[in-house]
């Protein structure tokens, strides 16, 4: 159980952050500069808020009504940093030994060992640091973390420097910490994907508030998230379950609500639920089905919603899930779409973006 | 020019020198430290002007700090006279005083060594060492000071050689006692006050050159051990 409430106040940046929560991992999302750094260092005990509360498992670790601050090395709140931080005058073992040499055998939640063993690090232990890849830094870094204790683990951005190959490396461990040490986490990214891959529970942080917090499938549906969803071209994200690969034609075969959809090829079994985005502005709405058009997808539903911003109208239709539609004004008024209208979502495959498993397990 | 063997003057000037230094260097070592990493790490009100007294003895004519020394630790001086007192612990006028204005001499060298070498530890790593559960003593010793240790080494060996050439502070404080005070510098210098004391001022000159070298290969040495030690600098690097 995870709770805080803090205001922070810097010069111009104002942060006033709240949140409780029982999920085990937590993805916390937002745009750079919306506040997640001085959230972390708040949290870590490196920066004092103006006021505010954390308690982390029916423990406070910060009450500046009541006057109590626990030290940074006291609160057991690790973390993975982006920069891996190890210390490059100690062997991976020393690292990975720094903050459990520092507990009583009844205070360790894990076995040198088994985090060893988890993490894949046997054949690293003798090594320095900088003789490392930036892959196994990070795997270090985690085991450092991990081997400490940690009643919260946090995540700042721990791959944001690691390129794509080294990134899939270290997501299966990221995926097995999870899956296997119960150490709840809040992740850190401006990636969704990223976060995505470890949970759905997502908090969004903006403008030094968070905004929203709960499954990211209502969260980047919630008013206040929507401008920034849409920014990043987040705002239809749906769940297809994977029927069958067709590697020869290069797409897949998948289903929506028991609507079939035509994906670009994916990379995960079938049978398995995978996110996917489709921008609105790549939303077409017909008033029927058409025939003899190259758009694959069509999903019928119902209008459920318009609202228009400037000359654009975002039209929400229900197909089973919330589809919207990002299309002109005066289509809107040419086409006569009213609410409750029955209409078709047209969408092109190449139009459609993978966004991470939704549910890995399958 | 025959240069051994040594003659007793000669030799007790090198070996008290070489006490002195080893002194100065030991006695400017947690002070020098501390107010290396004072500087490099904190901010507080007078932090310039604690600096500026630091660095005051390396701008100063050096007789002047040996002046001050006299004042304040001489047999009449306000903290000398209650050593004397209360301790029964002379400074004027012995070796203990040339170890003390040495050090006073060496000090801003090896504060500046320090603060360098401290500033230049990167603060995330200690970050992430109490977010490990250390202590910022425990931080302290085991990521900061030795990361900072090829700067402490400058700091020493500078300081060392510093005491090794310390002259105006050391005649003014201590004066020139032959077997107490009289270090190499201020050997060299009573013989060249002397008729034919030309031959004995060489052989010390090439004596503290032999020195100098010495300590300055030493201290390299000691840096490319202490830098393969710590690894190639940063982790990610």
């Amino acid at each position: 159980m995870i709770e805080f409430d803090l205001t922070l106040k810097r010069g111009n940046f104002n942060l006033r952050a709240a949140l409780r929560s029982e999920a085990p991992v937590i993805g916390l999302f937002g745009p750079s500069g919306a506040g997640k750094s001085s959230l972390l260092g708040i949290l870590s005990g490196r920066l004092r808020p103006t006021h505010g509360r954390i308690v982390i498992d029916g423990r406070c670790l910060l009450d500046t009504a009541a006057g109590l601050d626990v030290p940074a090395h006291e609160r057991h709140i690790g973390m993975v940093f982006q920069d891996s931080r190890l210390f490059p005058h100690f062997s991976v073992r020393r690292n990975l030994r720094y903050g459990y040499d520092l507990l009583k055998a009844a205070e360790r939640r894990f076995e040198f060992g088994q985090i060893v063993e988890l993490l894949e690090l046997g054949r690293l232990l003798e090594n320095k640091p900088h003789q490392l890849s930036g892959g196994e830094q990070q795997r270090v870094a985690l085991g450092r973390a991990l081997l400490a204790s940690p009643s919260l683990l946090l995540l700042d951005e721990p791959m944001a420097s690691l390129d794509e190959r080294l990134k899939s490396q270290i997501l299966p461990f990221l995926r097995r910490v999870k899956d296997e040490t119960q150490v709840p986490m809040i992740y850190v990214s401006h990636a969704i994907n990223e976060v995505l891959d470890l949970t759905q529970q997502i908090a969004v942080i903006q403008d030094g508030a968070i905004t929203a917090f709960g499954h990211f499938h209502e969260v980047l549906r919630d008013d206040r998230v929507l401008a920034l969803a849409q920014s990043l071209g987040l705002d239809n994200v749906l769940n297809a379950r994977i029927l069958q690969h067709h590697p020869a034609l290069g797409y897949s075969e998948a289903s929506i609500e028991g609507f079939p959809l035509v994906l670009p090829l994916m990379d995960v079994p079938e049978g398995s639920v995978v996110s996917v985005v489709v921008p609105a502005t790549n939303v077409a709405l017909s008033r029927g089905p058409l025939q003899g058009i190259s758009i694959q997808n069509q999903v019928p539903g119902t209008v459920t919603g318009i609202r228009t911003i400037g000359h654009r109208a975002l039209v929400t239709v229900d197909t089973g899930v919330d589809i919207i539609a990002e299309i002109s004004e005066k289509s809107v008024r040419d086409m006569g779409i009213a609410l409750q209208q029955q209409v078709y979502c047209l969408f092109k495959t190449q139009a459609i973006r993978p966004l991470g498993r939704y549910d890995h397990t399958g | 020019m025959q240069l051994l063997p040594l003659s007793i003057e000669e030799i007790t000037a090198l070996t008290l020198s070489v006490k002195v230094a080893l002194w100065c260097t030991l006695v400017s070592l947690v002070p020098g430290v501390f107010l290396g990493w004072l500087l490099a790490r904190r901010n507080f009100p007078g932090k310039s002007l604690l600096d500026s007294l630091i660095h005051l003895p390396l701008v100063l004519p050096p007789v002047v700090p040996g002046y001050l020394l006299l004042l304040l630790l001489g047999n009449q001086g306000l903290l000398g006279k209650w050593l004397q007192e209360n301790f029964g612990i002379a400074i004027a006028f012995t070796w203990k005083g040339a170890v003390v204005a040495s050090a006073l001499m060496a000090l801003p060298l090896m504060v500046r060594s320090v603060r360098l070498a401290v500033s230049q530890v990167d603060l995330g790593l200690e970050e992430a060492a109490r977010t490990l559960g250390a202590t910022p003593w425990r931080v302290f010793f085991t990521i900061t000071l030795p990361l900072a240790v090829p700067g402490v080494l400058t700091g020493l060996i500078l300081a060392f050689s510093r005491s090794l050439g310390e002259f105006g502070a050391t005649i003014t404080f201590v004066g020139n006692i032959e077997g107490e005070t009289r270090t190499l510098p201020l050997a060299i210098y009573s013989y060249t006050q002397v008729p034919d004391g030309d031959l004995h001022a060489m052989r010390l000159v090439l004596l503290s050159v032999a020195l100098a070298l010495a300590a300055l290969f030493t201290s390299a040495w000691l840096e490319r051990r202490a830098t393969r030690m710590l690894g190639r600098g940063r982790g990610h690097d």
